[in-house]
């Protein structure tokens, strides 16, 4: 009986680690660069924001959703726009194409 | 008695604050009822302060500058007018201005000032009335600002303007420059963000920032002058100097060991082991992105995604054609270890002279023709035969240190072992010491007994 149970524990083990694993392969990044061709972001105190870059290779319109706090105040204040090319990597969370780099890539 | 006054006083404090809470900045139901009028209406309670403006850097792009070698003491250096190959191009030869169509039949307004904070008409350097009004106080001082308001158009008489924020609405959320006013420019400087300084001032990469610091409690502006450090490759200056011994002392730690290091290794060398930012750029050829307008060839990268380079500086700076970097050694009793980020630029050099040439870059970045953009800085400066100087140019590479002031840690600083183990990042050897010292030097014997009592504590 002891032993079935290691056994259990064994093979749990094994397949949450290949369900780890699956987890991580699932979370890779993706990259990007796209222009803006539009910002959903609802007022001043919004937490995250949904930005639609148009692929420059495939021109595909992607929609990526943007919840770190200084993209979130670039976009708030404008200083990032439509028209703005951006240089992005997302990873895929619940479907989503969740925002892990969003840059300009312009500079002065 | 004294009870008594202090209670009243209390109450009075109470108040100020219940009136500073309720209005905000003293003056906002002037401005709610009149608008924002541009710097006549801060003048209104801070006379004279747009003349004082102008006569800082920020204004003018440029100062004298007396710790850089081969300058003339005469003349003010800055974005203005340098030349070297973070931005090859300067506020002189390559002004903001409309730049020839792309292939895709597209152009842009473009040109090193752009984040001058003037209206462009008023440019860098400008003084006068007319300057005085053109300030764009509220894009430093706002935390309401527009950006999208902040963009260069063309006048009616065909002059290329730069917009401002003047809103109400922007003025009404005046106050002290929050990291992300200094952020707007300073953060996308050399050509994108974080391509020139290479770091981000947040709470994840800067010690200061987690605390909630920003810019200006360190920067603290005197009369619109900022203090700054003395970054090699930053030469102008408001005169006023910032160093982390300023808040932190001469004996920051507890440990005497380590306050024994403050007489020769800058705080930087321990508490910004990381660099970011352009590690190289090629000026000479230039790569066409999407939209068809075509860009500097530029290695990037990110914030902490470097390792710094350690050289003796007394913070004067050897100022070369092909090279930027710290003076200073082991020996001259004032110099200090210091931690800077090495920068490569590859460019155009003057056949005859040797000097490197700047580019102005409206031509490139429609065609890619960098030698149209040599050509056409030799006119704007005066250069004898500007075809000949560009079709004769000779490409190649210039080495600049940039100081590493930023991306603060203390969690993560270097200790004994980082520096003195035997693949320590510091190069005793490149940095002056003997063999026999550097063996001394990276033996155990030298930190042991302390890192062993410091496990201790820690576990």
């Amino acid at each position: 009986m002891k032993r079935a149970a290691a056994v259990m524990l064994v093979v749990a083990r094994i397949a949450l680690g290949i369900l780890a694993i699956g987890g991580v392969a699932g979370a890779e990044e993706t990259k990007m660069v796209g222009v803006i061709t539009k910002i959903d972001i609802a007022g001043k105190d919004a937490k995250t924001a949904t930005v639609t870059l148009k692929d420059t290779k495939t021109e595909q319109e992607v929609d990526i959703t943007v919840n770190d706090d200084l993209t979130l105040d670039k976009l708030k204040d404008h200083r990032i726009q439509d028209g703005d090319e951006i240089r992005c990597k997302y990873e895929v969370k619940d479907g989503k194409n969740v925002s892990t780099y969003f840059r300009k890539t312009a500079g002065c | 008695m004294r009870c008594a006054a202090m209670v009243a006083s209390m109450l009075v404090a109470l108040l100020h604050a219940t009136a500073a809470a309720g209005e905000g900045h003293p003056g906002r139901a002037q401005i709610e009822q009149e608008g924002y009028k541009g710097p006549s209406t801060c003048e209104e309670c801070h006379p004279g302060k747009a003349k004082e403006f102008l006569g800082t850097v920020h204004w003018k792009h440029a100062s004298k500058v007396d710790n850089v070698e081969n300058l003339d003491p005469k003349v003010e250096y800055g974005m203005k007018n340098r030349i070297y190959t973070m931005c090859n191009g300067n506020d002189v030869v390559n002004n903001l201005k409309e730049i020839p169509k792309n292939a895709s039949g597209k152009s842009k307004f473009t040109g090193c000032n752009t984040c001058h904070p003037g209206n462009h008409l008023s440019d860098v350097g400008s003084s006068g009335p007319e300057a005085e009004a053109a300030i764009d106080c509220l894009i430093c001082h706002s935390t309401d600002y527009d950006f999208r308001r902040r963009k260069p158009f063309k006048d009616e008489k065909g002059r290329v303007v730069m917009g401002q924020d003047r809103s109400t609405k922007a003025a009404l959320a005046i106050g002290k420059p929050t990291a992300r006013n200094c952020m707007a420019c300073h953060e996308a400087a050399g050509g994108g963000v974080l391509v020139k300084r290479g770091f981000a001032f947040n709470k994840d990469t800067d010690v200061h920032a987690a605390k909630g610091m920003v810019c200006v409690d360190c920067h603290k502006a005197q009369n619109h002058r900022i203090p700054t450090g003395f970054d090699p490759n930053n030469w102008a200056n408001d005169g006023l100097r910032v160093a982390c011994l300023d808040c932190h002392g001469d004996k920051p730690h507890k440990s005497a060991d380590y306050n024994r290091h403050v007489a020769k290794i800058a705080c930087q060398t321990c508490h910004i082991p990381r660099t970011g930012g352009a590690v190289a750029k090629d000026f000479t050829v230039w790569e066409q992105g999407a939209d068809k307008f075509y860009e500097p060839t530029t290695l990037k990268k990110d914030a902490n995604e470097t390792a710094p380079v350690y050289a003796w500086y007394d913070k004067t700076v050897r100022n070369e054609p092909h090279f930027i970097g710290p003076r200073g050694s082991r020996n001259d009793g004032k110099s200090k270890i210091y931690p800077f980020k090495i920068y490569m630029g590859k460019a155009f050099y003057d056949a005859k002279t040797g000097q490197l040439l700047s580019m102005d870059f409206a031509p490139p970045m429609a065609s890619g023709d960098t030698r149209a953009g040599v050509e056409s800085a030799a006119r704007t400066l005066g250069m004898k035969d500007p075809a000949a100087v560009a079709k004769n140019a000779v490409p190649g590479w210039q080495t600049v240190y940039f100081g590493s002031d930023h991306l603060v840690t203390k969690s993560k600083a270097l200790n004994c072992v980082n520096c003195h183990g035997v693949n320590g990042v510091i190069n005793f050897k490149a940095l002056g010491y003997s063999d026999a010292e550097v063996e001394k030097l990276t033996n155990p014997e030298i930190y042991f007994k302390q890192l062993v009592e410091k496990q201790k504590e820690e576990w």
